[in-house]
């Protein structure tokens, strides 16, 4: 996929940045306001990725009432960006997936088109089928019986190990959509969201807490019942009942297509949260957005996505129950240390480990 | 920490309680230093260890550093070790690591060497340890890694054999561990995730001899960080795979398989239990939806770390995972005993749910089903609506087993009253409009059907094929096939070429409804270009199931073709059809059936008979071929009438809106001379014909 990218971006006469710059300017005339600091910056592109106030402003576009239209200029120039083939250009577009997803989504019970996300989302589901030339990404499950480059095994009768290993299908083959049939709307959103994923530690938190609000959206649900004071996981708490169920309006089909990326990118944000002074809000919207989709899979009675989000919950309780850990590559505090000297092995024996 | 803070200032105390260090059979407090740092003088505190202790330069220098970070003094603690020149002292050691190799045979000669050596690198390599560790606690967490880094480099160059797991000196074996721990946990902090998962890898895939506990903790901190950390790590380097082991290809794999060496490591009893391991694979796992895998990793978990309840619970949902409802079950029924957890919501929806899909268990189902919405209170109040949407399905489910037409029609109003409830409980679920869509329609309250129908595909966008389906359906039932073609043509605009086979089977029937069999003929042929084609596309390397799928399409198609052209009377046509249907499925109750019907048709009444009674044998609760037979035994002889009679009412038990069923029935009432009843009979069967959709409403489910 990089390397793809970087071809193309070699073959173009304009080098990065000032194919990144042309793009700023272009988005000037889309967004309000644009920082001058960003063009003049040395990598524009990743400036602008990092520019709070610049991607709420297009945050806030992508939502207005009529966005997302064939002639829509933001979608347009996403785009444009995404096509440009510059891989930081990209990582700006993809950090808009959350919002041109989550507003196509939930607006596709309206059967208005919506041309313009489908072209941006269109963009990225060929960008993948390109880089994985269609294929199916597969997991094959190891079988620890056998041995493993982490492990040996005592019983080394050597069985051939194809034999026990299944094999899992993490996301089936693609093949080529010119337009988004609405069958497939889930799987081509679902492709998008797998390749924000494949990117998302460098997404901005802003970005990722965008992704989780629209989790809660998409569930319909709050999950609030399943908050950590609520009482255990599964256990009868004894909480005050939920006055408004929280059934909300934006609740869409979650199938699995779509559930596995955005369980993935979830698990990242839960477990994975950059350290930073939106550690806490990421981690909050993170543990919000989790229990809404667990509501949600109990609602649906689908076991595997109660496995996964159950899980995701228990970690985070597990997590937040075990803190501090203790440091293990702390040195043990003596009072006696010995020096081991030409003269001595007799090193451990006088000192004293905490 | 605080321990020797406090007997900082204890005046006495046993000896293990002074602070002191000793060396070279010397001793010193380590007050007197410590003074003499606390002034600012490092030289002076180093010369007075020289001396007391009888050290030389480097080791008067890190035992100083030593005391310092120990203090808490990390700043002090770097400045004393930016003293040493440390890549000097590891070079020094080098030339004894590399004697060492060389003279491996005489070892008596060399064994002294080797101490000495072993305690040198011993206190070199602590000292970087330590700067790692200040710098680490400075933040400057690039230098830190650094640091850390050239500690692991100096010991693969000091033992190129990785480290001898005899004689090794407690220490430096401490001190190495620590260093590989901490490595990728420094390069994890300063966000450099690559350099993070090469040095996870280092220290997994070299010999460092670490001990269990410690290679447990390297192990699932890396499975976290291939897990979530959102960067892809791509296959280790071909040097670490050997022969027949296997090798993990990507992240999920890598991070699955650590996860299993150290499930086994549980409860092979080498490390301690620990509760997030198995709750990161029941995240991996059920990613990629191997949840047989799971449950057999819950299997094999040491009794007494989870409860027997949870664990039923959590196989439970594992095999119901996998597609193995019958063992979930199974599991389920013993953890919602009484004397167990008959409460649990989770449960007894689940059990629930996989009652809903079998009439025979139904009756179960609503049992579980009524117990759910008992149960959802409180905090799991939310979860009323998905009981009372269960307890509909299940009631409905049941209908299909009831022996009599008061019970039937009793539980199909509860059914409908259930999910109608839901419905004020949830107005937002798809699924439950789907549902209430086909109750309606079986029910065949065919404007109810039709406006939940539309709803449904109004609510999802038109993303999902049976809800096209169904609108369709319900359209063919009210004889608006035009309309319902329409229907079934946006549905095919909207599908993938590879999922529009079930829409251009409708699409098929819905052209013989209309007396245009020719364009049937026309959409059979396309539907079955379709269907090889996707066969051929796809390979051999499909899953069993898949295969099975093009099989089951393809004979369909075929069996679909023969029955029109048979209707056709196009004798020839129909039974090569019919041949490569066997082809696709060579034992077929619906085959044996369209052979049959063909026998009639030609007069051939015993061929057909027995064809008709081979399809029986093959599925005894065939509806089609039990009206069949009595139709045929109604026109042999009237002796028969009775055996007729017996066929067509269980044919109505299994499916009472069979107008055929009804329509036979009247004319055995009629030969009979009930011609009150056979009027009745006639009647529904005319009713029923008005409201017949094209294939069964259940085919959409």
């Amino acid at each position: 996929m990089d390397h793809q990218s970087a071809a193309a971006a070699a073959a173009s006469p304009a080098d990065p940045a000032s194919k990144a710059r042309a793009a700023i300017l272009a988005l000037s005339s889309i967004v309000t306001t644009i920082p001058a600091s960003l063009t003049s910056s040395e990598n524009p592109a990743l400036a602008l990725l990092h520019d709070p106030d610049v991607a709420s402003q297009v945050s806030s576009l992508l939502r207005r009432p009529d966005s997302g239209s064939g002639d829509d200029n933001l979608c347009r120039w996403l785009y444009d960006s995404f096509n440009s083939g510059d891989p930081d250009l990209q990582l700006v577009v993809l950090s808009h997936v959350p919002a041109v997803a989550g507003v196509y989504l939930s607006r596709a019970a309206q059967r208005k088109p919506h041309a313009g996300f489908e072209c941006v989302l269109l963009a990225l589901y060929a960008h993948v089928t390109t880089a994985r030339g269609g294929q199916s990404v597969t997991v094959t499950l190891p079988d620890v019986s056998h041995p493993s480059v982490y492990h040996e095994t005592r019983d080394s009768s050597v069985k051939s190990i194809a034999t026990d290993l299944n094999l899992a299908v993490v996301s089936p083959s693609l093949e080529p959509h010119g337009s988004v049939r609405s069958s497939r709307r889930s799987r081509i959103v679902g492709v998008a969201l797998e390749l924000y994923h494949s990117r998302v530690a460098q997404m901005p938190v802003a970005s990722k807490i965008d992704f989780l609000e629209f989790c809660v959206v998409w569930s319909g649900l709050t999950g609030d019942p399943y908050k950590d004071d609520a009482g255990d996981i599964g256990g009868d708490a004894n909480g005050s009942p939920i006055s408004s169920q929280g059934t909300g309006s934006g609740r869409i089909p979650m199938p699995w297509e779509l559930l596995q990326p955005v369980l993935r990118i979830v698990g990242h944000c839960m477990l994975w949260p950059a350290p930073g002074k939106e550690k806490e809000r990421l981690e909050a919207a993170a543990a919000a957005a989790c229990r809404s989709l667990y509501a949600r899979s109990l609602h649906d009675i689908d076991p595997n996505a109660i496995l996964a989000t159950g899980s995701l919950l228990r970690l985070r309780k597990i997590g937040s129950d075990s803190w501090p850990e203790v440091d293990h590559t702390e040195i043990p505090s003596q009072n006696v240390i010995v020096l081991s000297s030409s003269c001595g092995s007799l090193s451990s024996l006088a000192s004293e480990k905490k | 920490m605080p321990r020797s803070q406090s007997t900082e200032f204890s005046e006495y105390g046993d000896d293990s309680s002074v602070r002191e260090v000793r060396a070279n059979g010397f001793c010193m407090k380590t007050t007197e230093v410590e003074a003499k740092l606390d002034e600012g003088n490092i030289q002076e505190a180093e010369s007075s260890l020289r001396e007391g202790l009888s050290l030389n330069f480097e080791e008067a220098r890190a035992l100083l550093g030593r005391l310092e970070y120990q203090r808490g003094n990390v700043e002090g603690a770097l400045r004393v070790f930016e003293g040493i020149d440390l890549q000097a002292a590891i070079q020094r050691l080098q030339p004894f690591a590399a004697e060492k190799q060389t003279s491996r045979k005489g070892r008596s000669r060399s064994e002294s060497q080797h101490v000495v050596s072993q305690h040198a690198a011993s206190l070199v390599l602590e000292a970087i340890y330590l700067k790692a560790k200040s710098l680490q606690k400075l933040g400057r967490l690039n230098e830190a890694a650094n640091e850390c880094k050239s500690v692991l480099d100096a010991v693969e160059r000091i033992f190129h054999q990785g480290i001898p797991d005899v004689q090794v000196d407690v220490k430096l074996q401490e001190t190495v561990s620590h260093a590989v721990e901490l490595l990728p946990e420094l390069w994890k902090q300063a966000g450099c995730y690559p350099e993070a998962m090469l040095s996870y890898r280092r220290a997994l895939l070299s010999q460092w001899n670490l001990d269990n506990d410690c290679c447990a903790r390297i192990q699932k901190a890396f499975a976290v960080f291939l897990l979530y950390s959102g960067v892809e790590a791509g296959p280790p380097s071909l040097a670490a795979q050997i022969d027949g082991s296997y090798v993990p290809k990507n992240n999920l794999e890598e991070a699955i398989l650590l996860l299993m060496i150290l499930m086994r490591k549980f409860y092979l009893g080498i490390v301690q239990w620990d509760a997030s391991v198995m709750e990161h694979l029941t995240f991996a796992l059920s990613l990629c939806s191997q949840t047989s895998v799971l449950a057999k990793q819950v299997e094999e978990i040491m009794p007494g770390v989870y409860h027997r309840i949870d664990r039923w619970n959590t196989l439970a949902l594992c095999y119901s995972g996998a597609g193995q409802n019958r063992v979930a079950l199974n599991l389920l029924r013993k953890s919602l005993h009484k004397h167990e957890r008959p409460d649990d919501l989770t449960a007894l929806l689940l059990a629930a749910k996989i009652c809903s899909d079998d009439s025979l268990l139904a009756a179960e189902g609503v049992g579980y089903a009524q117990r759910a919405i008992t149960a959802s209170k409180g905090v799991e109040e939310h979860l009323k609506g998905v009981s009372l949407r269960i307890l509909g399905l299940c009631l409905g489910k049941q209908t299909k087993v009831s022996s009599s037409d008061f019970e039937r029609s009793h539980l199909q109003s509860e059914a409908l009253k259930s999910l109608e409830s839901a419905l004020i409980l949830e107005p937002n679920n798809t699924d439950l409009i789907f549902e209430l869509g086909v109750q309606y329609a079986e029910h065949r309250n065919l404007d109810a059907a039709l406006r939940f129908a539309k709803l449904f595909v109004d609510a999802t966008g038109g993303s999902l094929l049976k809800g096209w389906r169904l609108l369709a359906l319900v359209l063919s039932a009210q004889q608006r096939f035009s309309e319902a073609e329409v229907v079934t043509d946006a549905a095919l605009d909207e599908t993938a070429k590879w999922e529009q086979g079930p829409l251009l089977r409708s699409k098929a029937k819905l052209r013989i409804s209309q007396s245009q069999p020719l364009d049937a003929v026309e959409t059979y042929k396309y539907l079955l270009a379709l269907v090889q084609a996707q066969r051929k596309s796809f390979g051999p390397a499909r899953s069993i199931s898949q295969a099975e799928d093009d099989r089951d399409n393809e004979f369909e198609v075929w069996h679909g073709l023969a029955t029109l052209y048979s209707s056709l009377s196009h004798w020839k046509d129909a039974e090569i059809c019919l041949a490569k249907a066997r082809e696709s499925k060579a034992y077929s109750a619906e085959a044996l059936q369209t052979e049959g019907i063909m026998y009639e048709k030609r007069g051939q009444i015993h061929e057909a008979l027995s064809a008709y009674i081979n399809a029986l044998l093959l599925e005894p609760c065939y509806v089609p071929c039990k009206i069949l037979i009595s139709g045929l035994l109604l026109k042999m002889s009237p002796a028969a009438l009775p055996v007729a009679r017996g066929l067509l009412a269980d044919a109505l038990r299994i499916e009472p809106t069979n107008r055929l069923a009804w329509y036979y029935l009247g004319l055995v009432h009629k030969d009979d001379g009930r011609m009150a009843d056979a009027t009745d009979c006639f009647q529904a069967a005319s009713m029923l014909e008005e409201s017949n959709p094209v294939e069964s409403f259940s085919s959409v489910v």
